[in-house]
């Protein structure tokens, strides 16, 4: 009978627990719940201080200080996204989120930066030209504009060998590296961040395969909270604030002359 | 990012995985035997139940059980997620998975043992919650104790599909590390998997040491 009320106490505690959990309370504050991929830096990416950081980030919390909202940052499975959104988990993605392609599907900002999908390959292939890569093998992410910029461009999907599809970036860059991978195509600024770190390894090359914009997305809809966003946004654009959260991200590979709010 | 950086960090992610161990294993030890008992109850349209709820369980993949949690309730429902329901759809899910598994374990512990033992209790004089509490549940508890140390240790890498609904345990913060401008890059898997395998080894010894305490007539 004993170990029957250990049983009972350890199952108790569990449901206490999840009472707890649950019952921590609501807030009145206007919130914006940032939904992003911590592992695609220089947007968004883990800083040293177990924080998390990128130029995206970090625009989202200057415009939630500036209106007084409460700020949130949400990593999520970029694979889950849509539904992360619908769900109410998180009320907008502004992660170097491709709006070109997508205008029906969510409620969006302006578009901030002029993103194009590049290819990275190794500096010692010989690859010159996007047709250099007929018959090779090129990674993107998983539900990324890269996959989109590729299946909108026929001719070089036509081209290609296989389109392999991975969760993340850095996975993507090790195949590339043991050259299990041909090719990775990628935003501009994922591109540069790890040709920046990687040395002279890789390079990108100079013909694009799409080019794009990026905006905040939010739920189809939610116009409201857009409106918001998107009034305040465009002021920190004007007043000098984006250039000057841009110039901390430079290091990282952000490139500022793709900024195309600042005009 | 310097390397006790990245080992303060992988701690953290740590603490995350070793609060999805700990909760799981609170909540499908003893749910799992309340399985037992509706797989073997004499009541047919429970037993059927059971059978099928197991059979979910083992018959798909528990990151697709994560998501169904994690999603569910809001997408068919509209019921409005609580503060933390991430973290609570990760232990549920858990909780329903390892149950069903050690439900069938602790079936088979059960059933190995002789009818006579039942027959000689019921002589004795013994009710049926005397029967099980004090004769049948010990001897199941030694009987069992390998699989669910198998269990356990599976259940100790499991925790690193939590990824799939935004969790952020010692796997995925490995992998956030792993690209984080001036990290140590890939090293830091390496270092997560010894992280793992430390832990299990703890898990592996401390279960040996129950099962030689519980061995009390050898």
């Amino acid at each position: 009978m004993k170990k029957m009320k250990r049983f009972l106490c350890l199952a108790l505690a569990l449901v206490m627990t999840a009472t707890m959990l649950i019952g921590c309370g609501k807030k009145d504050k206007q919130q914006l719940i940032v939904g992003f991929d911590a592992e695609f830096p220089p947007f968004g990416y883990l800083a040293a201080d177990g924080t998390y950081d990128g130029f995206d980030l970090a625009m989202a919390e200057e415009l939630c200080n500036r209106l007084g909202w409460e700020f949130k940052a949400v990593p999520i499975d970029w694979n889950s996204k849509d539904t992360e959104l619908k769900g109410g988990n998180i009320n907008c993605i502004w992660n170097g989120f491709t709006y070109t392609g997508r205008e029906d599907e969510y409620t969006w900002s302006d578009p901030y930066v002029d993103n194009s999908i590049v290819i990275v390959v190794k500096a010692d292939s010989g690859i010159k030209t996007l047709a250099d890569l007929a018959g090779k093998t090129v990674m993107a992410q998983t539900a990324s504009s890269a996959v989109d910029g590729i299946d909108g461009n026929e001719a070089f999907k036509n081209s290609l060998k296989e389109v392999v599809q991975l969760a993340d970036y850095n996975t993507g860059f090790l195949e590339l590296k043991q050259g299990t991978v041909d090719a990775v195509a990628a935003d501009i600024g994922v591109a540069a961040y790890q040709v920046a770190q990687n040395g002279s390894d890789y390079v990108i090359l100079e013909e694009a395969v799409s080019t794009e914009q990026y905006a905040v997305g939010f739920l189809l809809g939610n116009t409201e909270l857009r409106d918001a966003v998107n009034t305040e946004l465009k002021k920190m654009a004007a007043d000098g604030t984006m250039l000057k959260i841009a110039k901390n991200y430079e290091s990282v590979g952000l490139v500022i002359d793709n900024l195309c709010m600042l005009g | 990012m310097t390397y006790q950086t990245m080992l303060s960090l992988l701690g953290q992610g740590f603490l995350t995985t070793l609060a999805i161990f700990l909760l799981t294993l609170l909540g499908s030890l003893p749910l799992g035997l309340g399985i037992t008992f509706c797989r073997s109850s004499k009541f047919k349209p429970l037993q059927w139940l059971t059978k099928f709820y197991i059979s979910i369980m083992r018959g798909t993949p528990l990151m697709l059980q994560l998501i169904v949690v994690f999603f569910c309730p809001n997408l068919l429902f509209g019921i409005v997620p609580p503060t933390n329901w991430r973290f609570i759809a990760v232990i549920l899910a858990f909780v329903i998975n390892y149950a069903a598994y050690f439900a069938e374990i602790y079936r088979g512990g059960i059933e190995s043992i002789p009818v006579g033992q039942y027959e000689a209790a019921e002589v004795l004089g013994y009710s049926k919650t005397q029967t099980f509490c004090k004769i049948i549940l010990p001897q199941m508890v030694k009987r069992v104790l390998p699989s669910v140390t198998n269990e356990v240790i599976t259940l100790v890498k499991d925790t690193s599909l939590a990824y799939a609904i935004g969790m952020v345990e010692m796997f995925t913060r490995a992998k956030q590390i792993a690209v984080a401008p001036n990290s140590p890059g890939i090293v830091t898997l390496f270092v997560a998997g010894l992280f793992y395998y430390i832990f299990n080894f703890i898990v592996a010894w401390a279960m040996e040491r129950i099962e030689k305490r519980l061995s009390y007539y050898e």
